[in-house]
């Protein structure tokens, strides 16, 4: 028994991690800003964020004043490649869990109409599938 | 060393007495019949709405409200914080998302006229929040500061100096002065982070309160026929169908925000002339468009006035419906019906009239 | 597997499957939002200064530049070359300053003192200042992170 929770501990998070490990690689800023400042009191520093940084822009950023709208796209294939992991893993796991949700719902029907527990007599705090006999 | 979770909550029952709160919760019972979809319209906007704080806090750590800084905080969040531009893209949509909940949460409410007797409080509660809800939109929409925002809170603020004897101070108070300027932006960004979640926390805590003491409202013909209609407990029958509703929306605002990420335009200029294509946020299309509509001059006042005034009076009747559709089962009944039918026509006639 | 009397039921089986598969999708949404709120900003690994505005430094003379959003330091030494350090005391990270009567750094905080080559002489700080490398290539001053094993 606790052999198996442990297996489905383990299968769940490694659940988690793939599509999380698919997003952070493509998602995490470059080490630091590109790093060649020019220093002066007055001088601004070329910040030009290359795209990689985060996400998926493609802009170019004027030093001084940016004349050129940023549009969210996708600068690498890694990236694209991150977001339709994560897009298929999502739906999948909406359906996994509105799948045991809809389980739930019967069960909870079923306990309703049979009646087997009354609103007036048990009010059910914390988990209401937990009969209330053992367990 | 095992926690015993039950004498955790004992401890805090002792002090808090939460216990009538989870009992209410299961003695609470949802009609189940042929409208009861929307019942679960209520909750969705909550949802949208827990999104839209969460997102926004995450914003407003970066946002910088200033003319200076605005639009060039929002392309670093786009461009260098991780999944910043994700974040940006889900507050936006969200936002839409609400706002249609909302619409469709309010002309339910209309159809199955649950808005009658004892239920009016409630509604006129409701109608508050939508304003609130779109008065944050409003405000939300200026805070990119790029030229379509910009035109869009100009054409906007003038409005209401179309009011009489009270306009011009509204729009002052709006803009901050006579002109959109930096420090509408600022205003704007307080009402937005500050001033409206005080008020919508406010008028919604109300609402709710007073939803779950009328209880849950049955059709207009049920009441009639004074029939029972089977119910479900809310906890934890409902609740469970309202959690597969939410993860299906959840999904579905996702997938917008991933596929369909909103773009930003470079910083506005004020003293540029207006860009092509002005136009507001979607569920203000069918009220600018009733603006467009009405000639420069009509008699001795502006069209803008008569416009405004026939708006306000139908905000006004929307907003007394309980008490002016106080006999719902007679003929006067269903001619509220049709004109809420009429109503929804003409907003989307409208909206995407003022979209050709 | 039949069992005719568990502990474990199916019920609770599926009950923690359901649980944690939505105990794991939270995570998986908790942990942009942590990431987004905790920005990962490093130190740049190196600065590019326009050799002129330094050149005529004379041996003790000390100038500050911008390490990313720390101060950096900047002094000439006798034999004409360039010591760099991140201006930044190692006790609790405020900047110093170069007091040129004394010819050493001073942190006002809790007046921690450090000689001209930023090693501690008096007062708190732990250790001496960070170094970093200075080299000059043409018209252009670089100032890196020190090699690894050099860091202080």
């Amino acid at each position: 028994m606790r052999g198996i929770r442990i297996l489905c501990l383990l299968a769940m998070v490694s659940l988690v991690l793939t599509p999380l490990a698919a997003l952070q690689t493509s998602t995490t800023p470059a080490s630091g800003p590109p790093a060649k400042a020019e220093v002066k009191a007055g001088a601004k520093p070329a910040a030009a964020p290359e795209a990689k940084p985060a996400g998926k822009p493609a802009a170019t950023k004027a030093p001084v004043k940016r004349t050129e709208p940023v549009v969210p796209a996708y600068s690498d294939i890694k990236q694209r490649s991150a977001v339709i992991v994560f897009y298929v893993w999502l739906w999948f796991s909406i359906a996994v869990l509105v799948y045991f949700l809809l389980q739930w719902v019967k069960e909870a029907d079923r306990v309703y109409k049979a009646k087997y527990y009354e609103p007036e007599e048990s009010p059910r705090k914390g988990n209401p599938m937990a009969p209330a006999l053992g367990e | 060393m095992k926690i015993d979770l039950k004498k955790f909550a004992a401890w805090f029952d002792d002090r808090l007495a939460l216990t009538p709160i989870f009992k209410y919760m299961t003695k609470k019972e949802i009609p189940q019949h042929e409208h009861s979809l929307w019942y679960y319209t209520g909750s969705s906007i909550l949802l949208f709405l827990v999104i839209q704080i969460v997102t926004g806090i995450m914003l407003a750590f970066y946002y910088k409200p200033t003319l200076e800084g605005a639009n060039d905080s929002i392309a670093r969040i786009m461009t260098e914080m991780p999944l910043g531009w994700l974040v940006r893209s889900i507050h936006s949509w969200s936002a839409t998302f609400m706002i249609a909940f909302v619409m469709i949460h309010m002309i339910a409410i209309m159809l199955t006229k649950s808005y009658r007797k004892p239920r009016e409080a409630t509604w006129m509660t409701g109608m508050m929040l939508i304003v609130v809800s779109m008065i944050f939109g409003f405000t939300g929409y200026l805070l990119p500061w790029d030229d379509l925002s910009l035109s869009a809170t100009k054409v906007g603020t003038n409005i209401p100096a179309a009011i009489p004897v009270v306009g011009k101070w509204v729009t002052q108070f709006l803009r901050g002065g006579d002109d959109v300027t930096g420090d509408t932006l600022t205003r704007f960004f307080i009402f937005h982070v500050c001033i409206l979640p005080l008020v919508i926390f406010a008028i919604l805590i109300v609402h709710i309160l007073l939803v779950q003491k009328e209880g849950m409202s049955v059709p207009l013909k049920d009441e009639i026929a004074k029939k029972t209609v089977p119910a479900l407990p809310f906890w934890p029958n409902f609740v469970l169908r309202e959690v597969i509703i939410w993860l299906l929306l959840l999904g579905t605002l996702l997938t917008v925000s991933l596929l369909l990420a909103p773009s930003l335009g470079p910083s506005a200029d004020l003293l540029a002339p207006a860009p092509k294509g002005v136009k507001p946020e979607w569920y203000f299309l069918f009220l600018f468009q009733t603006l467009k509509i009405f000639p420069g001059n009509i008699g001795p006042v502006t069209g803008e006035f008569v416009a405004v005034v026939i708006i306000l009076v139908g905000i006004l009747g929307i907003f007394f419906v309980p008490f002016l559709d106080n006999k719902p089962e007679t003929i006067k009944g269903r001619l509220f019906t049709y004109l809420t039918y009429f109503g929804v026509i003409y907003a989307i006639v409208f909206s995407i009239w003022s979209l050709l | 597997m039949k069992i005719n009397n568990a502990y474990f039921t199916r019920r609770k089986f599926l009950n923690s499957l359901l649980g944690g598969w939505l105990g794991a999708v939270v995570v998986s949404f908790i942990s942009p939002i942590v990431k987004f709120v905790w920005p990962p900003y490093k130190e740049p690994d190196e600065v590019k200064l326009a050799v002129a505005d330094y050149a005529g430094m004379k041996p003790d003379e000390v100038k500050t530049f911008a390490w990313g959003n720390k101060p950096g330091i900047i002094r000439r030494t006798k034999d004409a070359g360039f010591i760099a350090w991140v201006g930044v005391c190692t006790h609790l990270d405020c900047n110093v300053t170069w007091v040129p009567d004394k010819e050493m750094f001073y942190c006002a905080c809790h007046l921690g003192w450090y000689d001209k080559n930023g090693v501690n002489v008096s007062g708190p700080p732990p250790r001496p200042l960070r170094r970093l490398d200075v080299s000059v290539e043409g018209e252009d001053l670089f100032v890196r992170k020190p090699e690894a094993g050099a860091k202080a």
